[in-house]
């Protein structure tokens, strides 16, 4: 055992080439903390998304389609984990579904000019591409793995809308649809506000 | 309302421009040197190059009263450019920064001047008569992002810096032996050197992109990339501000602005025209576009003949390729041209689409 080995086993061990030397500098930017890009958030577990969830539909069903937009706009799960988040994009993306087209756009304009409008709609937008972005990756795993074996970066290709089953085009056709009015309503800076926020949706 | 004054000068961005006192002489930054434009009847002709820079030039101020230049630049250098019979004569300054320095002002009382940097720091640097150079101090401590932008208070001593951090934030460059003692004020009352007077960000945190004190320095408003601007009236030391009032718009990012009294603010940006915004502490409103609309260009009466050939080259028939702004491209600057008291007559704003146009407000 002579000391080269020695020394070979001790790096060996300890992996040096593979640690991120970014992350022990606390002046690097991999160190920024972006919880002090947003105010302190309430935890929300899914029951309560849920809950949240239950009063929007009882509005809907009541047929108060406003009320119930509204509502699921206002009462963001910021500070919950991912599943009470996916619970509420449920929720606001079931609203936007049972709204007609043609109720659309007044609609919008008598949320956008009534008092804290802009935010709302704002959050609109954030559920609108949150909607997309989660029906475009769904379906990823089995279609994405038959047919290009290495994975090459084009994670969305196997999950297009309307390539796997209709009902996530029909979906997507709807989210579309409202970005349309959303924009026309709201104007780009909607969508600004949607991607610069750190409260996520 | 007059028509505005509009100078192409040539196809490039300007990153920054500066009018002398007297007007007569136009400095802009274009690429890696500030280029000297003088004005001749109703244009401005090219007079002399400042060439110092080896990188892109980012921001440029003259001084109103003694005339100096400053320029800073990606190079991580700031220029003193001094006026002399046989042009002018750089003199570097000591910045010691490792990134590129992004946006440079000279205090209103022209002793010293802030360069913001990509190395989360603001220098401030002020001439040392001993050792007869340029030295710099440097802010350093709650600043976690580049420093895209600073503006000074009235009283030189307090300076606002925007971030990328989505910060903006308001210290005390106070340098002893340079300032006199600030009196206290709605910021603070004692006031050495790197205190925090006040930090603050909006809901939606998009990077700070331009920020402004009112004409008595008692208020701030910015501009960030998420399309609002932000109007901050402060409430003394260490006390919660009277109010923030944040306008959400419908409109593309500002990138500059500034105030025309205290109780309008001319901003422009990515949508290549200039906007009014006018209110008070109870509120705050977009009150329109300062673009006279329908100006833009008469119509042409159309031959039929040009009209098919125009269908036949294009396959339209109205040319769609200009906008209807007097800027082509995004405004990046704007700056008070001509005015009084804190009141604007005029202002000049310069773009990517290398025009300036001055403006009756």
């Amino acid at each position: 055992m002579n000391i080269i080995q020695q020394h070979s086993d001790a790096s060996l061990a300890e992996n040096w080439r593979t640690i991120n030397i970014d992350l022990l500098d606390p002046e690097s930017s991999s160190n920024f903390d972006t919880t002090t890009l947003h105010p302190a958030f309430a935890a929300v577990s899914a029951d309560e998304a849920r809950g949240i969830g239950q009063q929007v539909r009882q509005l809907l069903r009541g047929g108060d389609a406003e009320g119930a937009l509204r509502g699921s706009l206002e009462m963001v799960p910021y500070g919950g984990d991912a599943s009470a988040k996916e619970i509420h994009l449920q929720t606001v993306t079931e609203v936007l579904q049972s709204i007609k087209a043609s109720e659309m756009t007044p609609m919008l304009q008598r949320i956008f000019q009534s008092e804290g409008g802009s935010e709302a709609l704002d959050v609109l937008m954030k559920y609108l591409y949150k909607g997309m972005a989660s029906s475009a990756t769904h379906k990823t795993p089995s279609r994405g793995s038959t047919l290009t074996p290495q994975s090459t970066g084009f994670s969305q290709m196997g999950g297009r809308p309307g390539a796997g089953n209709e009902s996530s085009g029909a979906a997507m056709s709807v989210l579309l649809s409202w970005h349309e009015k959303v924009v026309e309503v709201a104007g780009l800076g909607c969508i600004n506000r949607s991607m610069t926020d750190w409260r996520k949706v | 309302m007059a028509a505005p004054e509009v100078h192409h000068l040539f196809h490039h961005p300007i990153a920054d421009h500066s009018f002398s006192a007297d007007k007569q002489t136009l400095a802009v930054a274009r690429d890696t040197s500030v280029e000297l434009y003088g004005r001749t009847g109703n244009g401005f002709k090219l007079k002399d190059e400042l060439k110092g820079h080896d990188k892109l030039v980012t921001s440029v101020d003259i001084a109103p009263n003694s005339g100096r230049i400053v320029t800073c630049s990606q190079d991580r250098n700031a220029l003193v450019w001094e006026p002399s019979p046989t042009g002018y004569k750089p003199t570097l300054v000591l910045l010691r920064i490792n990134r590129a320095a992004t946006f440079v002002r000279w205090s209103p009382s022209e002793m010293k001047f802030a360069v913001g940097s990509g190395a989360r720091v603001i220098a401030i640097c002020y001439f040392e008569e001993e050792n007869d150079w340029w030295v710099s101090k440097h802010i350093k401590k709650p600043i976690r992002s580049t420093i895209t932008t600073v503006a000074w208070h009235p009283n030189s001593v307090l300076l606002a810096a925007g971030s990328t951090d989505a910060h903006a934030r308001v210290f005390s460059s106070f340098i002893k032996g340079v300032d006199s003692r600030p009196d206290p004020g709605v910021w603070g009352e004692r006031l050495p050197f790197n205190t925090v007077c006040g930090e603050y960000l909006n809901n939606s945190a998009g990077w700070v992109h331009a920020v402004s004190f009112s004409p008595s320095g008692d208020a701030l408003a910015f501009a960030s990339h998420d399309s609002s601007i932000t109007v901050v009236y402060p409430n003394g030391a260490d006390q919660p501000p009277r109010a923030v009032l944040s306008i959400n718009t419908q409109l593309l990012p500002f990138m500059s602005l500034i105030w025309n009294g205290e109780s309008e603010i001319i901003a422009a940006g990515y949508d290549c025209e200039a906007f009014r915004f006018q209110g008070n502490e109870s509120g705050w409103q977009l009150t329109g576009s300062l673009e006279s609309k329908g100006r833009a260009g008469p119509e042409r009466e159309e031959s039929a003949f040009n009209m098919f050939k125009q269908m036949d080259l294009k396959g339209k028939t109205k040319d769609d390729t200009k906008l209807t702004t007097v800027h082509q491209n995004t405004i990046s600057t704007i700056r008070v041209y001509e005015g009084s008291g804190g009141a604007v007559r005029k202002f000049s704003t310069t773009g990517v689409d290398g025009r300036i146009v001055i403006w009756n407000a």
